[in-house]
């Protein structure tokens, strides 16, 4: 709601506030200003120009040379009207000042007179497109002064932000109410210029009532409880007056003529959406309220052809629409230069009906955003009147006849209880009766009764939608009373039945362990392009964002490739969010599942002095899976695919696997499951740069309801020397260093404390594709130091072992 | 003999351990296990002056001090070669430390990190939701009527009519209370989405935590001062909390909750920031307590709902929310 200072002061003459200070008020009133526009801002140069004496410039026609009495005197000034008055004002703007859009005035020489300084047109201060002629000032002013202020055009323009429950406060009256420290009380609309007054009565009728040649009959009371209507004979529609024009601009709306502006002002300053019809192009001197026929159509009043539908509520004449009620009126049946009589309605549409319209529609109006947010029944009539005697002011004419009054519902002012007790339950603090009554009167909620612990309320029709329970009372006390004013203090609390989501504890836990690990954390959206998901949005933003994710993988690696793109080369990300599957349900619920995901790129260290800094391979990948398999999947075990039987479960794209499966592991939890793949990431799944290095990455997906943490029983230390024996084995092309390691364990017996592979070597003097694995035996036994023949013995059981399940011999 | 091994053992160990370069272990391996002049090698030559009963233990004893040489030997070698540059050539202390990378956790999940832990120590747990949900839980249950000019405010994505992306946390509070019985209090962060454009201070998804309290005799009063508790907590014992009323569909009273902060500058002077908004909050409405089949003439509670990111732009001074989405290593890498 765009709100003119000028005019809330008007209409508030008590209120004593400076912008400031209103703007302060409002926030802690539950309307914030947003912004405020000081409207004088480019006016502050320019003053107001006495034209002494004018005649016509002798070197050219169109010119006029006049004498102008400023702030500084008198000045010679050259102008480019032709009409100049001697004796009138103008807005002057004298050598130094700078216009509203810059342009800074100079001392010129026009065709050999010197001019110092220049009249403006409304065009030239950006108040108006009238570029006729430079901007005559009606009636006495003080030449040199400040031309804004003398023109009441210094003024703010606040934009407040106003809740949907509060249409009450899209009006100057609104807000003004709000401020006021009376309320209601303190609130005077102020006479028009050249207003007569209008004491107006009204032809009462249900359903249907009639005046003046007009007949109006509303067929659906449930969505249209009133109407009325004022016809009006003999207006001359034209510009309106300046006052009326400046007002409008400053609440930042158009002035269009004199009768729509009069229309708006009513709406702007009380809330009240009205319209007027040029009553010679409604068929039959007719309106009917009532919803579409099938099959028709409207051309409203911005040249849109509108397809109707019958739920809809139509204003309608004799034969056709000639208005969506409560949304835009017709083009057919607009006020123009050449109308003489018209229509001016004043409704009161139901907020459900017109909001559905204008959904269905597409459209939103300052008439609909008003009616969908309730619009003050109480108020019609005042609003009726005022926008009558308003048009009769600035677009003359008479009214003719009584104002049509078709009310089939009058409406009643809801009764509220309020208890104190339950007061004090809510917000924590004792009101009496008495007391509440003072906190909501000034807000126009009227005593009804007061009981021994309760009282009733009258709520005013501007709150008529939103304030129909007890708690929305309770709240009107507390805002009244003011949030600040209420104590603040802790007082003792019951533990929550809730306990702690287990899968938060376990991001926690990855997140600790991935950044330990060098890897950072990025956030994706769970929105991709189609390729990314198979859950589609029904409404989406953009084809790239069009899909739910199934795996976070791909969408994490476009993060990726966007690193590299703009090279950085070293790129190690991990995320935890959420992946979709398509839903196998009759309601269609996706299926989500809480992923992690890692994408690996470059060295595996900071470029350094001492090497270590390798680039990451699969084996890199494998080490972080198994990272995240040692915090969410106790017992589980990371293999190489090839092991595992089955298809491809992992992530895909394209209809083909994300991961290389002959060089990507898998994540196997204790039951035997597949629940994670990590590997490398197939070349053509992504856009990089050509001196990209291998990519590797992972996803597992997250267990629902991670088991909680099984607290380790401490193994007590050795207190014996262990043996050691270090065996180097020949592996031919194709076998597994990690089968003879495996073998090597599991031929160790009970003795065996630990084998590890410490040294892998290739080429030499090795057979093409023939590898030397190193593997280091460590023995130990409990309470006794091992004998060379026990460890002999041993190791004659590995290597046995490892002959059996692999074919390998110790080298020689 | 056995004693002879024994004092040749201990005479070589000793002689390993001091060795301090490849060259004298080498002399060293001759020396004792040379297989022509090595001292333990001598013994094993002289088996013959034994008797037959002595030769076998005498012998496996010459030959497990062997083996045993042979290993701490060549232990020695390894441990005298990897120390090769400290025994060689002065460390150079001017060189960078040896790093390892360095891996960050995100801003905004920090930030929720830090909001948890304080409310952690306030009594709340934290609670999950489904990040596609219903009309009924995204709005309706929420007292919030499709009908009714709120809905606007919040642009939805849809998957089906009347199936959505959620477009606040808000949802978990009813589906929490639906399975918990009251007292609640529980904090529910996680990603919510809208339909909006990305620009500095929006895009499609983001991090959302919701809070929620029911309890007999939970007031505006308790709501004002854990608020507040928090606030002072999280930016700042100097830190001004104001509330100033608001409407949201699904609580009664509703408060935007304001802070002002002391911030130090870098020459040390302390300087008060602006209002700042910082979350949407308010008492239940009792609608919502009904929905939910708690007794809302018993029950009351309050719920507030803040955007993570937004206070991280704010804690780092990011002025572009889109930042934290493009997860550039060099931008991450900051937040360690």
């Amino acid at each position: 709601m765009k709100v003119s200072y000028r005019w809330l002061r008007d209409v508030a003459p008590g209120i004593g506030l400076t912008v400031d200070e209103a703007m302060a008020r409002l926030a802690l009133r539950g309307a914030p200003v947003e912004a405020v526009e000081d409207l004088a801002a480019g006016l502050r140069d320019i003053v107001v120009g006495q034209v002494l004496d004018a005649r016509p410039h002798p070197n050219a026609d169109r010119l006029t040379l006049c004498r102008v009495l400023g702030p500084d005197g008198e000045v010679p000034v050259v102008c480019g009207a032709p009409d100049v008055r001697s004796g009138s004002f103008y807005p002057f703007a004298p050598v130094g000042a700078r216009l509203p859009g810059g342009f800074r005035i100079g001392k010129r020489k026009i065709r050999g007179h010197f001019s110092q300084g220049m009249l403006c047109s409304e065009r030239e201060l950006e108040l108006g497109d009238d570029q006729a002629g430079i901007m005559l000032l009606e009636g006495d002013y003080e030449a040199g002064a400040a031309f804004a202020t003398a023109a009441e055009l210094d003024d703010h323009r606040l934009d407040v932000e106003v809740t949907p429950n509060r249409g009450d406060l899209l009006s100057h009256v609104g807000i003004a109410r709000e401020l006021h420290p009376v309320g209601q009380g303190g609130i005077v609309l102020p006479a028009f210029p050249a207003g007569a007054g209008l004491e107006g009565s009204f032809a009462r009728g249900g359903s249907e009532s009639a005046s003046a040649g007009v007949r109006i009959r509303i067929e659906d009371p449930e969505l249209c409880s009133r109407y009325l209507g004022a016809v009006i004979r003999g207006v001359t529609v034209g510009p309106s007056p300046r006052w009326l024009a400046n007002r409008l601009r400053a609440a930042g709306a158009r002035p269009i003529n004199n009768v729509v502006d009069a229309t708006n002002y009513v709406m702007l300053e009380l809330g009240q959406p009205l319209h007027a019809f040029d009553l010679d192009r409604l068929a039959g001197a007719t309106i009917v309220v009532g919803r579409a026929r099938p099959g028709e159509s409207l051309v409203t009043l911005d040249g849109e052809a509108r397809t109707i539908t019958p739920e809809m509520l139509m204003i309608r004449d004799a034969d056709r629409p000639v208005a969506i009620a409560g949304v835009m009126g017709g083009r057919d049946s607009e006020v123009s230069s050449e109308s003489t009589d018209i229509l001016l309605e004043c409704a009161h549409f139901e907020p459900k009906q017109v909001r559905a319209t204008r959904r269905a529609l597409g459209m939103s109006t300052d008439a609909s955003y008003r009616f969908e947010r309730w619009v003050d029944p109480a108020t019609m009539e005042t609003a009726m009147l005022r926008a009558a005697e308003l048009v009769l002011a600035v677009a003359g004419g008479e009214l003719d006849g009584e104002v049509i009054d078709a009310c089939p519902a009058p409406w009643e002012a809801p009764v509220v209880s309020l208890r104190p007790s339950r007061v004090r339950h809510l917000l924590g603090v004792e009101f009496s009766s008495a007391e509440l009554v003072a906190l909501l009167a000034p807000l126009g909620y009227r005593e009804a009764r007061t009981g021994s612990d309760v009282v009733d309320f009258v709520i005013p029709g501007h709150r008529g939608y939103d304030t129909l329970r007890e708690v929305d009372l309770i709240e009107e006390v507390a805002r009244t009373y003011g949030y600040d004013t209420f104590p603040s203090a802790l007082s003792a609390f019951r533990p929550g039945t809730v306990p702690d989501d287990p899968v938060f504890q376990l991001e926690d836990r990855l997140r600790g362990r991935l950044a330990g690990d060098g890897i950072s954390e990025a956030q994706t959206p769970a929105l991709g392009p189609p390729r990314h998901g198979d859950v589609p949005l029904l409404n989406p933003m953009s084809a790239d964002e069009s899909h739910l994710r199934r795996d976070r993988l791909p969408g994490l690696l476009t993060h990726l490739e966007r690193n590299l793109a703009r090279g950085v080369r070293d790129v190690r990300l991990f995320e935890l969010g959420t992946a979709f599957a398509p839903g196998d349900n009759v309601a269609a619920v996706p299926r989500e599942s809480a992923r992690v995901a890692v994408v690996l790129h470059g060295r595996r260290a900071p470029l350094q002095w001492s090497g270590a800094d390798g680039r990451m391979d699969v084996h890199d990948i494998a080490g972080v899976v198994e990272l995240i398999a040692g915090e969410a999947f106790p017992g589980g075990r990371v293999l190489p695919a090839g092991a595992a039987a089955g298809g491809w479960g992992g992530p895909v794209l394209d209809g083909a696997p994300l991961l290389v499966p002959e060089r990507c592991y898998q994540l196997v939890d204790a039951m035997g499951a597949v629940v994670g793949w990590g590997g490398e990431i197939r070349a053509g799944a992504m856009d990089l740069p050509p001196w990209a290095g291998t990519v590797v990455g992972a996803e597992a997906v997250l267990p629902s309801s991670p088991a909680p943490g099984v607290a380790v029983t401490a193994r007590e230390l050795p207190d014996q020397p262990a043996s050691q024996r270090d065996v180097a084995f020949l592996l031919p092309a194709g076998t597994g260093a990690g089968d003879v390691l495996e073998a090597a364990r599991a031929g160790g017996g009970r003795l065996l404390e630990e084998a590890e592979i410490f040294d892998l070597y290739e080429g030499g003097d090795l057979p093409p594709g023939a590898r030397s694995v190193a593997i280091r035996l460590r023995f130990r036994a409990r309470g006794r130091t091992l004998t060379d023949k026990e460890v002999d013995r041993s190791c004659r059981r590995v290597l046995k072992k490892v002959k059996g399940a692999t074919g390998v011999e110790p080298r020689s | 003999m056995i004693d002879e091994l024994r004092r040749l053992r201990e005479e070589a160990l000793d002689a390993f351990a001091s060795a301090r370069d490849v060259g004298e272990l080498e002399r060293l391996r001759v020396r004792y296990l040379g297989r022509k002049e090595g001292l333990v090698s001598g013994v094993l030559r002289r088996l013959g002056s034994l008797t037959p009963e002595e030769r076998p233990s005498v012998g496996a004893a010459a030959n497990r001090a062997r083996k045993l040489l042979a290993e701490a030997l060549q232990d020695r070698l390894s441990e005298v070669t990897a120390a090769r540059p400290a025994t060689e050539r002065a460390l150079d202390l001017t060189l960078p430390p040896r790093r390892k990378w360095r891996g960050t956790i995100h801003p905004v999940s920090q930030v929720i990190d830090d909001i948890w832990r304080i409310f952690q120590s306030l009594g709340f747990a934290r609670a999950r939701g489904p990040e596609v949900d219903t009309e009924w839980y995204n709005f309706v249950a929420l007292n919030t009527p499709l009908d009714h000019p709120a809905a606007d405010e919040q642009d939805t994505l849809y998957l089906a009519p009347g199936l959505l992306l959620r477009s606040h946390t808000s949802p978990v509070q009813i589906r929490t209370m639906e399975r918990y019985p009251p007292p609640i209090r529980i904090l529910a962060p996680g990603m919510v989405y809208r339909r909006d454009t990305y620009d500095a201070t929006h895009t499609p998804a983001f991090a959302q935590i919701e809070g929620l309290v029911v309890d007999e005799g939970v007031t505006f009063v308790d709501f004002k001062a854990t608020l507040a508790e928090f606030a002072r907590r999280f930016w700042g014992p100097g830190t001004q909390v104001r509330f100033r009323p608001s409407f949201f569909p699904f609580t009664e009273p509703s408060a935007e909750v304001d802070v002002k902060r002391v911030i130090v500058r870098e020459d040390g002077r302390e300087e008060e920031t602006d209002w700042i908004e910082i979350m949407g909050a308010g008492m239940v409405d009792p609608a919502v307590l009904d929905n939910v089949g708690y007794d809302s003439e018993r029950y009351t509670g309050w719920a507030f709902g803040m955007g993570p990111a937004r206070v991280a732009m704010l804690r780092h001074g990011v002025r572009d929310l889109r930042l934290f989405y493009e997860n550039d290593m060099r931008f991450l890498g900051q937040f360690t």
